[in-house]
């Protein structure tokens, strides 16, 4: 089976998420794509899978041009996706879910559980999981569930199989077997296209490897020609050096963000001190608690002791309700989840809290609301910056500015900002306004920023200081100045080898 | 950029679909009954009735913008007419005791909701019908054989009036706006929204998530105390086992005919006046024409869940709407990404 792509585009609005993108999937080789958050990895992958209908370009499967795909041709080519998020019914068993759909009858009426059982075992060896087809995919772990659903792929035919970053929540066992089913069912003649964030998995499971930017591919390779420097240098090529130096902040003032000893389950001890102007990175992959740390910061998640002071006077961290009283803000990683009002106004939105600050005798007050909105919807650089439209309707970039307005307006008090990912899903163009927004705010309030991700390129561009966490704890603490963002890399991948 | 006049518009138009479809009720079944529909004395009726359930409707479709609900209101209101109609039996009680005794015993089944539903965080579903079954025993209990003849003070309550306007109505009517007023014009108002869209959101925006959801589940079983006073005292009579029998479901229908929807975070006082005044006139316009109490059941249920169908349509005709107007204005707005 080979899988041809050519000028492969998506248009979202006025943003283009993938442009005239060529790629060429084969049977029996691992494809590995590579590139940063927002590159268009996930709209790539969103046309191969049908859930994203392409503005223009083709998709050929063995010679044969496929238009754009449903989710349902899609698989009927025989076309996997394995999202990060698993798409099992966590209240069925293994064996149910695996024949979802296309369940094995005796009469055409009665479930035959017995024979769907014999089935189930051979497609749960076949992927090496040590899971059983009675058991319950609820109860299973994310590495077991993974390999449920690779199983799920290959029972119905599966002849592509795209993974996306399947890696991230695993342990390093899990994920070592993992890398060794791919090269087994690779080397059965199957075409995988594996979506990554670490070189060494490239290094170790990949033939071709392409990497995307900005929505075009901007670097490939052929038949393991390529080195690991090649890697990092096309990864992060062009950006690194065009970002403005961090701007200067004075060591010896008093910090504005103090935190002493905090633990909590799974955490800690911290101690970290943010001084005025300064942000401050927490570096570290999926699973090393950077989030964690962020919402027990915010107090959305318990602490067990430590302290934290703000301006010298101690925060109380009961509920993030408290904690904005101590003037502390997050602006959550979830965006849909945890941030956004999908069907409330831009409007709404932003002024959820300055509403509050605002009213007189409970009484909202909306033309100084509208002022807070037009202000600060052009600090922001919100486009469209339309009060009324829908926050669903904004793209990812400008959504995750609605969110930042919460908390940087002209009548919020807040001086120290917690980001969780403050770019996940945002365009490339929108990243950049989104670090200006970021870097006045530090230095124009004096205020103090501490943000989490797992992207060296974004600790170059937007950190004076970053703080890198693993499990749990800081384990290292160091001037970005110091580092480049290839040291960066090296760092953290080296890390995940260690673990 | 702000969207155009003609935008604005269709959105208006597409978002309460069920005010087209009363005046074009309203005039055709004028036209046919020669005019009885708007006769006086028919339209104080019909607002009467609805004024008892937007009295109810009011609170509950606050509750259930906020992704909440209130089953337990027809055995609320029972509840209340009971204890109204016991302490004014005879004609002997004070008015005023028997209302604010009947809003009092309102408040209590409205705080035992709260308890368990917003501060417990039990179903809210599951916690009302449990109250809706229990309430209708408690009331029975109250008193077993119903009460009647409550004096002529006490009956002004129910059909008494105002600049020719029955009280309820007044008091409906005052409702209505408040509601709209809090809804719109105070941050509490707004955050009944943003919990019903997303709670977790909202919670990590520092809004309380649980003080509007209480407080509201009282005022529910405070309106609904009220509105059994008003019936009460409307019927000159409080017959426990009958009294507010399948009204939830009743106030629900306007609700939801009102375009509020069920999965929280949307809604209108306007979508639940419009609601409540179509139910109304539908019925009593079968009446007019002669249809039998039967297909007048019939006729409101297929309403129902016509009413939820064209509102689904229009939703996605909305969003259309949306997604249109914002490519205008992402092509008319000059761009720099990318």
């Amino acid at each position: 089976m080979t899988v041809t792509i050519t000028g492969l585009t998506k248009r979202y609005g006025a943003t283009l998420a993938l442009d005239g993108v060529d790629l060429e999937i084969t049977s029996g080789s691992v494809h590995a794509l590579l590139g940063h958050n927002g590159a268009g990895k996930s709209t790539l992958i969103g046309c191969l899978g049908g859930g994203t209908v392409p503005s223009a370009g083709d998709i050929e499967i063995d010679g044969v041009r496929v238009g754009s795909l449903t989710p349902r041709t899609s698989i009927d080519h025989g076309i996997a996706v394995i999202y990060q998020h698993l798409s099992l019914v966590e209240g069925l068993t293994v064996a149910d879910n695996l024949f979802l759909g296309q369940e094995l009858t005796k009469g055409r009426v009665m479930l035959d559980r017995g024979e769907q059982n014999r089935v189930a075992l051979r497609s749960l060896e076949r992927v090496g999981a040590a899971c059983r087809p009675h058991d319950l995919v609820g109860e299973l772990s994310i590495g077991q569930r993974q390999l449920v659903e690779i199983a799920k792929a290959l029972q119905r035919d599966a002849r592509l199989l795209i993974l996306d970053e399947p890696s991230a929540a695993l342990s390093p066992v899990e994920a070592a077997n993992l890398a060794t089913l791919v090269e087994s069912l690779a080397a059965q003649g199957i075409a995988i296209l594996y979506v990554t964030h670490l070189l060494e998995e490239v290094m170790r499971l990949a033939d071709d490897v392409t990497v995307l930017r900005g929505g075009r591919v901007v670097w490939t390779a052929h038949e393991h020609e390529f080195t690991k420097a090649e890697l990092v240098s096309a990864i992060s090529d062009g950006h690194a050096g065009e970002h403005p130096a961090p701007a200067p902040i004075d060591e010896h003032a008093d910090a504005v963000l103090s935190v002493r000893d905090l633990r909590g389950p799974g955490l800690g001890p911290i101690d970290l001190d943010v001084r005025p102007g300064e942000i401050v990175a927490l570096y570290g992959l999926v699973g090393s608690s950077r989030t964690r740390l962020l919402e027990m910061l915010f107090g959305a998640r318990p602490h067990d002791s430590g302290k934290v002071l703000v301006d010298g006077r101690p925060a109380r961290l009961a509920s993030p309700a408290s904690a904005l009283a101590s003037r502390i803000a997050l602006v959550p990683g979830d965006r849909a989840a945890q941030g956004l009002f999908g069907t409330l106004s831009a409007m709404d939105n932003l002024v959820i809290r300055a509403m509050q600050t605002l009213s007189r005798g409970g009484v909202r007050r909306p033309r100084r609301e509208a002022r807070v909105f037009a202000r600060t919807a052009s600090d922001i650089s919100l486009r469209p910056a339309t009060a009324s439209l829908a926050a669903a309707r904004f793209s990812g970039g400008n959504q995750q500015k609605l969110l930042f307005g919460r908390w940087v307006n002209p009548v919020s008090d807040v001086r120290v900002l917690l980001l969780d990912d403050p770019t996940q899903g945002v365009d490339v163009g929108a990243r950049a306004e989104i670090y200006d927004v970021i870097r006045a705010f530090a230095a124009d309030h004096g205020a103090a920023v501490v943000f989490a991700t797992n992207e060296p390129e974004e600790v170059v561009a937007l950190a004076h200081r970053a703080v890198v966490m693993r499990k749990g704890r800081a384990i290292e603490e160091f001037d970005v100045r110091t580092r480049s963002e290839e040291q960066l890399l090296a760092l953290i991948h080296s890390e995940n080898a260690a673990a | 950029m702000e969207p155009t006049l003609r935008h604005r518009l269709t959105t208006a138009i597409v978002a309460n679909p069920l005010f087209v479809l009363l005046l074009v009720m309203i005039v055709a079944v004028a036209a046919v009954t020669g005019g009885t529909l708007l006769n006086w004395v028919n339209l104080r009726g019909i607002l009467l009735d609805g004024a008892i359930v937007a009295i109810v409707a009011i609170p509950g479709a606050m509750l259930i913008i906020a992704g909440y609900i209130d089953l337990s209101v027809g055995s609320t209101l029972a509840l209340g007419g009971i204890v109204a109609g016991s302490i004014m039996a005879g004609g002997h009680g004070s008015p005023l005791i028997a209302v604010l005794a009947a809003i009092g015993v309102g408040i209590g089944v409205g705080l035992v909701n709260a308890i368990a539903s917003p501060l417990f965080g039990l179903s809210a579903f599951i916690t009302t019908l449990g109250t809706l079954t229990a309430v209708r025993g408690v009331a029975q209990l109250v008193n077993p054989l119903g009460a009647n003849n409550f004096g002529a003070s006490f009956g002004l309550l129910g059909v008494g009036t105002l600049l020719a306007v029955p009280i309820a109505v007044w008091i409906a009517g005052a409702g209505l706006i408040i509601g709209a007023l809090f809804l719109v014009f105070t941050p509490a108002g707004r955050h009944v929204y943003a919990i019903g869209v997303n709670s977790r959101a909202a919670h990590l925006s520092g809004v309380n998530v649980k003080r509007m959801p209480f407080i509201l589940y009282l005022v529910s079983g405070a309106a609904a105390g009220l509105a059994g006073a008003i019936t009460v005292a409307r019927l000159n009579s409080a017959p426990a086992g009958q009294l507010g029998l399948g009204f939830e479901l009743t106030v629900l229908t306007a609700i939801l005919l009102g375009g509020v929807a069920l999965t929280g975070g949307e809604g209108s006082m306007f979508g639940v006046l419009v609601g409540v005044l179509f139910l109304g006139i539908l019925n009593n316009s079968l009446i007019q024409l002669g249809v039998t109490s039967f297909w007048q059941n019939v006729a409101s249920g297929v309403a129902l869940v016509a009413a939820i169908a064209i509102g689904a349509v229009t939703h996605r005709l909305r969003l259309r709407l949306q997604a249109r107007e914002a490519e205008r204005i992402a092509r008319a707005t000059p761009v720099t990404s990318t």
